[in-house]
């Protein structure tokens, strides 16, 4: 999971700020699952059992398989990104699907079925889904009919539109009217009207983006090359770039954590064959460089959990069965392991 | 073997006692009942120097082609047989609905109509090996078999045979191996017949076959279609409100030919030819949940040549098999051919000991979108039975095989029958083996690019059972059969994934045990033949060895892997009129190997209706009505894989 909150935070901000939001609704109280932290298990390719579980940090009560539970129904699906906005919570499932649960009860509320391929994040714009999706596999094995599909209606319904952009469009970010595209595999960014419903402009980046974030007020870009990683700002009154930083971080995988004074941790994997994968401790602002500041196997997933200075680092275990998580301080020493779902990819800090 | 006709009934005793040397030698007398006579004859005229008169015409009855038995130094082991009659009932169904409904076999569906791999003894999906005609047919670079393109109507025969056999089978042997048989008939004549059968879900087969034989030539020819739109009803749990819809992505269509060719050369010789060709077209179905489209085309083209030259109490076989797969998957073509080459030696020396020995080698080509390799195999076995008095009898069988430049482990394996007692009717057999077995690395272990890892060693296993067999025979026929075993196997490959890439490993180490119970009783009650046959296996399959010391599999049950499985049917016949109730029950199971989560346990039910009796003239015309699935029982075999509910089917059959 890319970390949704920074951005959701971001956003809601900016939103506040543009179109001086003014429909302040009474104080709910919280749901169940909007306090503590959610954890998102990817699941099995083709055994479709991706599932959340939800923790409780301060009392570490960890609840399995939350929308089963809730639902009385499998999710059903492999889990690829969960986006929290209003009150509902997206589940992206890269299987061709959207299940939208309410964020508190995690009760089903919709769900867009039908025309997707493999959605991978979503953004919201006013009343309108965009869901990034890679679209069908060709023969070899390539996605060259990637999309950005449209769902008018906060909790679901059919696809009214795809907006052709580059292959394999990863995370989304809503800015205004706008939805920024991290083109993952031609390194662009497309940016889409989202009442128009088109790309208005495409921008060359560095690296393969993977997340955008918002740091300092500004919109950033955090992509990933084979010897660098590149974190890319950008001017939002023209959609140009402004700053690029390099860092000297290999093999980084595009997973992502956000930490306290602008801090990153990111997983780092040589894959095959001399397999190492770890975790490098980063900063654009700051002097920390850390590359090999944890190193280990099978990391799949990462999250920070700012309030409390811990970073979690899911375990996949070789997708056998089910991924474990690791706690560690600030300093990265380790504090517990426990066990989640299968394929243990990302978090949601509330 | 069946008796033979005799010229003079004053040797008849001698014939008998050289007969019973006989079968329980060279096996299942399969070769015409003509020549059989003449070397009967020709022994007895050289052993006592009786001057018979010589016929010149002998009556010819219905025989088989001469096959080895498979059971021949399989003292010790255990069998489970079908023959035509009961594949009959399976006629358009796979030969992995047979096995699920009627062995200790689990079989792992992933849908009606899917990808059906076993899992024997709590073994996976590549550790049975599978035989056409005496070739072992498993994909060598999946290193296993899809059960649900076998279609029952182009087998005459099929044995399943339990546990490690290596030795006697060779690679793959591990959980046990299953044997497909096609039997043409000599001396037989002209038959003709079509079957058309109609189904649920727009099932729709065709099977068309025609056979010529006299006693020097023998010619079969099938020809198959079987199509389904498969497009039954199921609650689709990965949507809201859980919604029931049709299948609409599960369409599939097989057509297939076989044709068998068998020529007595001369009286001491045969050859025997088949080819299979085997044609699937699928539409695959979706995991609940995804969207996917996936289609599947698997060709298959087998031909073995056989050829047996009879001695003097010893048979040659000089075998050579090609066996060529193609698997277009979304456009994407894998083929692979292997060519077996082989030979061996069967020698009855005296009452007490049996030998064969023989060689087999192996070439395989493969290309696949991945890779392109060829691999080459060689192997050598050893097969000796020692019958120490009519109740005591052992078998020893080694094998030693070699591919590239590894060898593969010795497998060695001991078995043994031991008649307990006996009274009038009834006899009270004890079975037991040890053996090993071994998986040599599929290609795609070895080689898929990326991650393939030529360094894998060997999967290999140790085995041991033992069993008892009570039989009884009277007005009421019974049958048991229980059988307890063990067995270990190590250098068990997993795939994991190192980031993006997933390779090979010898990781695991697996126990397994288990008890397996058959029991069949039959009997006849107001002119009504009945009979009744159930079977109930146990399995513990537990992962010893895992990945890391902390694995939480370690202690646990393999995933789909049912602890419980069983299995009754329970059949009537009279005048040609015959009734069968069949159910299954298979037990829970994880989807994991850590068992965090468990499938449900289920029980099916079929039922079906026949009537062979229909003649009109000299036209048989039998009728045949099922329904399987009988209570619409909502199931699944694998994890949100859909499997269709109550479904009926129509046989109709012209023979002549």
């Amino acid at each position: 999971m890319k970390l949704k909150l920074n951005q959701l935070v971001g956003a809601f901000a900016l939103s506040l700020i543009l179109f001086a939001c003014n429909d302040s609704e009474p104080e709910q109280p919280l749901g169940a699952y909007e306090q503590g932290i959610l954890i998102m298990n990817e699941g099995n390719f083709g055994t479709n059992d991706g599932e959340v579980y939800h923790l409780d940090p301060s009392t570490e009560t960890l609840t399995p398989i939350i929308f089963e539970a809730e639902n009385f129904r499998p999710f059903a699906g492999l889990l690829e990104d969960m986006v929290p906005t209003n009150d509902n919570l997206y589940l992206v499932a890269n299987t061709g699907k959207v299940e939208i649960v309410d964020a508190g009860t995690f009760k089903s509320v919709g769900a867009v079925t039908g025309d997707l391929d493999q959605p991978r994040s979503l953004a919201v714009v006013g009343s309108k889904l965009f869901i990034s999706d890679y679209g069908p596999y060709d023969a070899s094995y390539s996605t060259p009919d990637s999309y950005v599909a449209v769902v008018d209606g906060l909790n679901g319904g059919v696809v009214s539109k795809k907006i052709e952009v580059s292959n394999k469009p990863e995370d989304l970010f809503a800015y205004g009217k706008y939805v920024f595209v991290a083109g993952s595999e031609e390194g662009k960014v497309e940016i889409i009207d989202a009442e128009k419903e088109e790309v208005i402009k495409t921008l060359e980046v560095d690296g393969h983006p993977a997340q955008f974030f918002e740091s300092n007020g500004r919109l950033w870009l955090y992509s990933t090359g084979s010897d660098e990683v590149y974190f890319q700002s950008f001017h939002m009154d023209n959609f140009t770039k402004a700053t690029t930083n390099a860092l000297p971080v290999a093999n980084a995988t595009g997973r992502i954590a956000f930490g306290n004074d602008h801090v990153f941790y990111l997983i780092t994997s040589t894959g095959w064959p001399d397999y190492k994968d770890g975790v490098s401790r980063v900063s654009v602002l700051g002097p920390e460089l850390d590359i090999d500041w944890i190193t280990g196997s099978g990391f799949y997933g990462i999250g920070y959990d700012q309030v409390r200075d811990e970073l979690y680092l899911s375990n996949s275990n070789g997708f056998q069965g089910n991924g474990s998580v690791t706690v560690y301080n600030e300093g990265g020493t380790e504090i517990r392991t426990f066990e989640v779902g299968r394929g243990p990819s990302g978090f949601l800090f509330y | 073997m069946k008796d033979a006709p005799i010229p003079e009934t004053g040797i008849l005793i001698w014939v008998r006692f050289i007969t019973s040397i006989f079968s329980s030698s060279p096996s299942r007398k399969t070769f015409s009942l003509f020549r059989s006579g003449m070397i009967l004859f020709l022994w007895v005229v050289s052993f006592f120097g009786v001057h018979p008169i010589v016929q010149d015409t002998v009556v010819l009855a219905e025989v088989e082609i001469y096959a080895p038995a498979i059971d021949r130094f399989a003292h010790g082991q255990k069998l489970q047989n079908w023959d035509r009659s009961q594949l009959e009932t399976y006629q358009g169904r796979a030969l992995a609905d047979l096995l699920q409904e009627q062995s200790p076999v689990f079989v792992r569906q992933y849908g009606a109509g899917m990808l059906a791999s076993p899992s024997f003894r709590g073994t996976s999906a590549g550790h049975t090996a599978l035989f056409w005609n005496g070739l072992p047919i498993n994909s060598p670079s999946l290193g296993q078999s899809d059960w649900s393109i076998l279609p029952v109507a182009a087998f005459d025969q099929v044995n399943l045979q339990f546990g490690n056999a290596g030795a006697l089978f060779g690679n793959e042997a591990i959980g046990g191996s299953l044997h497909l048989q096609t039997k043409p008939k000599f001396s037989d004549g002209f038959h003709f017949g079509l079957t058309q059968q109609f189904g649920s879900f727009g099932t729709f087969n065709s099977y068309l076959k025609g056979d010529f034989s006299n006693s020097n030539i023998s010619s079969s020819t099938r020809v198959y279609r079987e199509y389904s739109k498969n497009n039954f009803p199921y609650k689709d749990l990965g949507q809201i409100g859980t919604p029931e819809v049709n299948q609409d992505h599960a369409e599939f269509e097989q057509v297939g030919l076989v044709q068998d060719f068998a020529w007595n050369v001369t009286e001491q010789s045969q050859l025997k030819a088949a080819i299979w060709y085997n044609q699937t077209n699928r539409e695959i179905q979706a995991v609940m949940g995804s969207i996917s489209h996936d289609l599947q085309e698997d060709k298959s083209f087998k031909a073995v040549l056989d050829y047996y030259k009879f001695g003097n109490r010893s048979v040659w076989n000089f075998k050579s098999g090609l066996v060529k797969d193609d698997l277009l998957f979304n456009g994407s073509l894998s083929q692979t051919s292997q060519y077996f080459l082989g030979t061996d030696w069967d020698r009855t020396l005296s009452d007490v000991w049996t030998i064969k020995a023989g060689v087999r080698f192996s070439y395989i080509q493969a290309d696949l979108s991945s890779y392109s390799t060829s691999d080459q195999r060689i192997e050598a076995y050893q097969s000796a039975n020692y019958q120490l008095n009519d109740r005591l009898s052992f078998s020893l069988n080694l094998r030693e095989l070699v591919y590239q430049d590894q060898f593969a482990p010795f497998t060695p394996n001991l078995g043994m029958d031991w008649e307990l007692w006996k009274k009038e009717n009834q006899q009270l057999i004890i079975k037991s083996s040890i053996g090993k077995g071994f998986k040599v690395p599929t290609l795609n272990d070895r080689f898929w690019e990326p991650g393939g890892n030529p360094d894998l060693s060997p999967e290999d296993s140790w085995s041991g059972e033992i069993g008892l067999e009570w039989n009884s025979e009277g007005n009421v026929n019974w049958r048991n059969g229980l059988t307890y075993y063990r067995m270990s196997v190590d250098n068990w490959i997993i795939w994991l994934p190192q980031g993006a890439v997933w390779t090979p490993e010898n990781i695991k180490h697996v126990s397994n045990q288990g008890i397996e119970y058959l029991g069949e009783v039959s009997g006849e009650i107001f002119n009504w033949k009945w009979k009744g046959n159930w079977s109930y296996t146990w399995n513990r399959a537990i992962t010893t060895q895992g990945i890391g010391e902390t694995d939480p599999a370690i202690g646990k049950q393999l995933p789909y892997t049912p602890r419980h499985q069983a299995n009754a049917k329970f059949t009537l016949l009279k005048n040609g009129i015959s009734a069968f109730l069949g159910t299954f029950y298979v037990g829970e199971r994880s989807i994991t190997a850590d068992n965090p989560r468990l499938m449900s346990s289920y029980q099916l039910f079929n039922v079906g209706l026949a009537y062979q009796d229909f003649k009109l003239k000299e036209i048989s015309v039998p009728i045949n009505f099922q329904i399987n699935n009988l209570f619409n029982s909502e199931y699944q075999v694998l994890y949100l894989r859909a499997m269709p509910g109550r479904s009926f089917q129509f046989n109709l059959s012209i023979n002549l």
